[in-house]
């Protein structure tokens, strides 16, 4: 009696799933056709367009150069991050309000933007290397999650505890190691995986900032597909995809997923 | 070493990478378009002037406020008729929205590529079925791009209003229902009110994100309906007029940082939970 | 125009659980019963259902002569007051007070005139334009009240309404509950964990376990003549001594407690309910007396603990340990032997259920 739902809203709701994940069906389905354009329903059964990735070398260098900035600019975000966040939470007197909203500005400039300006100042201007620019980039646009999403385990933290281990002798940095950090661990993974697949999906700030020699899987795929139309490129969404399921793994194990719509 | 300080020092490294990497490069971008011999609007001036340009600014915004609304309309349906599922069945429905949330831009995109192409799935499907004789030209439309939008952004309005509407506490509805309200009574005086500033913030986030993206309308609309994004990147990396990308910069900031604290402050107002 | 609530052969599930069984209840007219228990004992299912937010797999609820029992919630025309008072945090004191007003589509005038009475009547004149988030526990408290009071209901139900409130306002709190509740005369359901706040304010309490009512009685009869083990003891009677008769002639009855030891129970002052029973006393009705002559149970004294009004021992008997008040005047010392004299006003003896 109490959960009835007007049949009209399970339709449209319905029609919003199919529509969710029927491209995605679409693009599974191309990545296997033995056709040498992309065609759906698949047209006999391959997985030629697999191993065809990787004897595009374009691909599997732009590949490991989009893992190498992921981990590397996350890596740099956590490690100044994390600080961040723990500061914010833990001196909330002591530190101006706008100090917390300083952290959001890369989200709330636009990406297109600050590649843009990233690009005049950094690589055009003090002549950079590539891959440290790219690196900076990155490491700049995922500084909002992990401060945001560290910053919001931190907030339910209770810092008594902190005062309990230094009471108990510890000093106040081994007290943040063997006490906040594995209170906060939830958060720092969440944290670390939203940046990770953000960094790794980038296009607007990897677009101003790749160069010769030195691309991202995701402008390599943008170029190719402006060229080619084969089922090369859905092979690699393909590859990409799995590489969210592997994300959204880790993510159920370590926080379930419903820690996604808080 | 005073709380305060040690504060600052710990918030430092973070701080400098976001004003020594963000701040100085977009205010050294904004600065530019302040040095035209002619004047200093005279940039923006021209800007506006543009018949082009401001068509390519009417365009997206309007393209942004569509997907909008759209997102909206379906992410609120979604999203109410999802938090009213049984908790296994709605653990299975948030997966299948953070999904495609967390697949990248490009594949999203892609996928919209291959079923409106000439010889796309949608096409062919149409011609097989008889509806209608010859392929239609789908993609780079204005619609094209619309429609792969509100792909890009209906998982993040599903999320948010879920967690909006599960906010909502039970006792509520209980207490509207045991006041007299009939379900639908309830909900319109209720559950909508209540649910308003999520949804604004939902939205801003969806207008913002549809106003400035960038791969989207590159592969799907084309030259033919360039947007803020395409156009800032072409004048940059194509023409190489950087004041004129700067200029286009900085008209995008402002627009996404105006929409961004009017409907912060609108959503704040609607909010009385907040005190 | 208060009406009488019945609940007959009430059965509930959530799932496979039975977590009502066969409940029957009335309450007349104008009469305030509480449901008293502790947690998953079936008192919120209760008045989940009757408010209309649960169904009962069998069974009827009446309102008067109307049947509520497959009625929508939003149809019962219950005044109900919430944990959490379940405020409509975007709505302002006034609107809160109104929202019941305004679903009945009366005029704008009559509404008007009825919330400001009402918002008067609990003393709340000047934060009708606030916001919940704006007040203070015991004003949202008076606005759930008020909100629940104004669409002058036929019954009125709480569901422990008092607990997120400090211990002195919950006092206040229950007086002004039970003023407005016989000021209109209203019939109410009322669900508290709290026994001192169920007795108090209530004509009659049920006292539940396990999805039943185990007693329903006045406060006074409950507290003094529990039906069962389980009463006596939320009631206060700590200790519960297993007894045998083994004589009864005369004006005496002389009963073998457990462990051996042997007591003479005046039947002017105790009535043995049956050759098996269990002896119910609180602390203060096992006086501790030095005098080895006294009538009573033999025991070495325990801990000590200082209660205000009297010492309280935890005495060692054959029977297991007893908890026993002494006098105030003499504290008694670790060890020492003494009896433990009944005190027929705080004892109660019970028919075995072995």
């Amino acid at each position: 009696m109490k959960n009835r739902i007007h049949p009209v809203l399970i339709v449209i709701t319905v029609l919003t799933f199919l529509f969710l994940l029927g491209p995605l069906v679409v693009i599974i389905g191309s990545a296997l056709s033995d056709t040498s354009y992309l065609t759906f329903p698949p047209q006999g059964l391959t997985l030629h367009w697999f191993s065809n990735i990787f004897e595009v070398s374009a691909f599997t260098r732009t590949m490991g150069t989009s893992f190498m900035l992921a981990i590397g600019g996350t890596t740099i975000s956590m490690l100044i991050g994390i600080p961040a966040a723990y500061a914010l939470a833990r001196y909330r007197i002591e530190l101006p309000a706008f100090l917390g909203n300083v952290f959001v500005l890369p989200i709330l400039i636009p990406e297109i933007v600050l590649g843009f300006s990233l690009m005049k100042s950094l690589a055009s201007g003090f002549g950079l290397p590539i891959f440290i620019a790219l690196l900076i980039g990155h490491a700049l646009i995922v500084l909002p999650y992990t401060v945001r999403v560290v910053g919001a385990s931190l907030n339910s933290f209770d810092f008594s505890i902190e005062e309990a281990a230094v009471s108990l002798g510890c000093t106040r940095i081994k007290a943040f190691f063997v006490v906040v950090i594995p209170n906060i661990r939830a958060g720092i993974i969440a944290g670390f995986i939203l940046a990770f697949i953000t960094s790794l999906n980038d296009v607007s700030i990897s677009i101003f900032l790749t160069g010769p020699g030195v691309s991202t899987l995701p402008i390599q795929l943008l170029a190719h597909m402006e060229q080619f139309f084969d089922p090369t490129i859905a092979s690699v969404s393909v590859l990409l995809m799995g590489v969210t399921v592997a994300v959204m793994a880790v993510v159920e194990r370590t926080l379930g997923l419903t820690f996604l719509t808080k | 070493m005073s709380n305060r300080m040690r504060a600052w020092l710990i918030a430092t490294p973070a701080t400098l990478l976001v004003t020594i990497f963000l701040v100085l490069p977009v205010l050294a971008t904004f600065a530019t378009t302040f040095g035209d011999p002619k004047g200093p609007f005279a940039t923006y001036s021209a800007f506006f002037n543009s018949r082009f340009r401001t068509t390519v600014l009417w365009r997206t915004m309007e393209v942004a406020l569509v997907t909008t609304f759209i997102s909206v309309a379906i992410g609120f349906v979604t999203a109410w008729v999802v938090a009213r599922m049984p908790s296994h069945l709605k653990s299975l429905l948030i997966i299948a929205a953070v999904f495609p949330l967390l697949t990248g831009v490009v594949v999203r995109s892609f996928a919209w590529l291959v079923i409106l192409g000439k010889n796309g799935v949608l096409n062919n499907f149409l011609l097989s079925i008889g509806v209608i004789a010859e392929p239609l030209s789908m993609l780079y439309t204005q619609g094209s791009v619309i429609v792969a939008m509100v792909y890009l952004f209906v998982p993040l309005m599903i999320l948010t209003l879920v967690g909006v509407l599960e906010g909502i506490p039970q006792d509520l509805t209980d207490a509207a229902a045991s006041l007299g309200a009939t379900p639908t009574a309830a909900f319109r005086q209720v559950v909508l009110p209540m649910a308003v500033p999520g949804l604004i913030v939902g939205a801003v986030l969806v207008f913002t994100g549809s106003f400035t993206s960038y791969a989207t309308p590159q592969l799907l609309g084309g030259e033919g309906q360039m947007m803020m994004g395409t156009f800032l990147y072409q004048r940059a990396m194509v023409t190489f007029d950087w004041v004129g990308a700067s200029t286009i910069a900085a008209v995008m900031v402002v627009v996404t940082l105006a929409t961004v604290l009017t409907m912060s402050r609108v959503a704040r107002k609607l909010n009385p939970m907040a005190g | 125009m208060t009406q009488s609530l019945t609940l007959e052969n009430i059965s509930a599930h959530y799932g496979s659980t039975q977590v009502l069984e066969d409940l029957s209840l009335h309450i007349a007219e104008g009469e305030l019963v509480s449901l008293l228990g502790s947690s998953g004992c079936g008192k919120t299912t209760t008045l989940r259902l009757v408010a209309g937010f649960l169904e009962p797999t069998a069974g009827t609820i009446s309102l008067g002569d109307r049947d509520l029992t497959r009625l929508p919630a939003h149809a019962r025309d219950i005044g109900l007051v919430f944990q959490t008072y379940a405020l409509f945090p975007h709505l302002t004191v006034r609107d809160n007070v109104g929202f019941g007003l305004k679903q009945r589509k009366i005029s704008t005038a009559e509404l008007k005139t009825r919330v400001n009475t009402m918002i008067e009547r609990v003393g709340l004149n000047e934060l009708a334009d606030r916001y919940p988030a704006n007040l203070s526990g015991g004003q949202r408290q008076r606005v759930a009240l008020a909100r629940a009071l104004v669409i002058d209901p036929p019954l009125l139900m709480f569901d422990e309404p008092l607990s997120n409130l400090d211990a002195k306002l919950r006092v206040d709190m229950r007086v002004e509950i039970r003023r407005l509740q016989q000021a209109n005369g209203t019939t109410a359901l009322y669900v508290t964990h709290d026994q001192e706040e169920a007795f108090s304010i209530s004509d009659r309490v049920a006292i539940m376990k396990g999805g039943r009512i185990m007693q329903l009685d006045t406060p006074e009869v409950l507290y003094s003549k529990p039906s069962s083990a389980f009463v006596a003891n939320f009631v206060g009677f700590d200790n519960m001594v297993e007894m045998e008769v083994v004589s009864d002639g005369g004006d005496v009855v002389q009963a073998q407690m457990a462990g051996g030891s042997l007591i003479d129970l005046p039947k002017s002052q105790f009535t043995v309910p049956s050759k098996n029973f269990l002896f119910a006393a609180r602390p203060e009705g096992l006086s501790v007396v030095t005098d080895e002559t006294a009538v009573g149970i033999p025991t070495t004294l325990g801990m000590r603990t200082y209660i205000g009004r009297a010492y309280q021992y935890h005495c060692e008997t054959a029977a297991g340990t007893l908890l026993a008040n002494g006098p105030q005047a003499q504290p008694f010392s670790l060890g020492q032997s003494a009896m433990l004299v009944p005190q027929p006003e705080q004892c109660c003896l019970l028919p075995n259920e072995v």
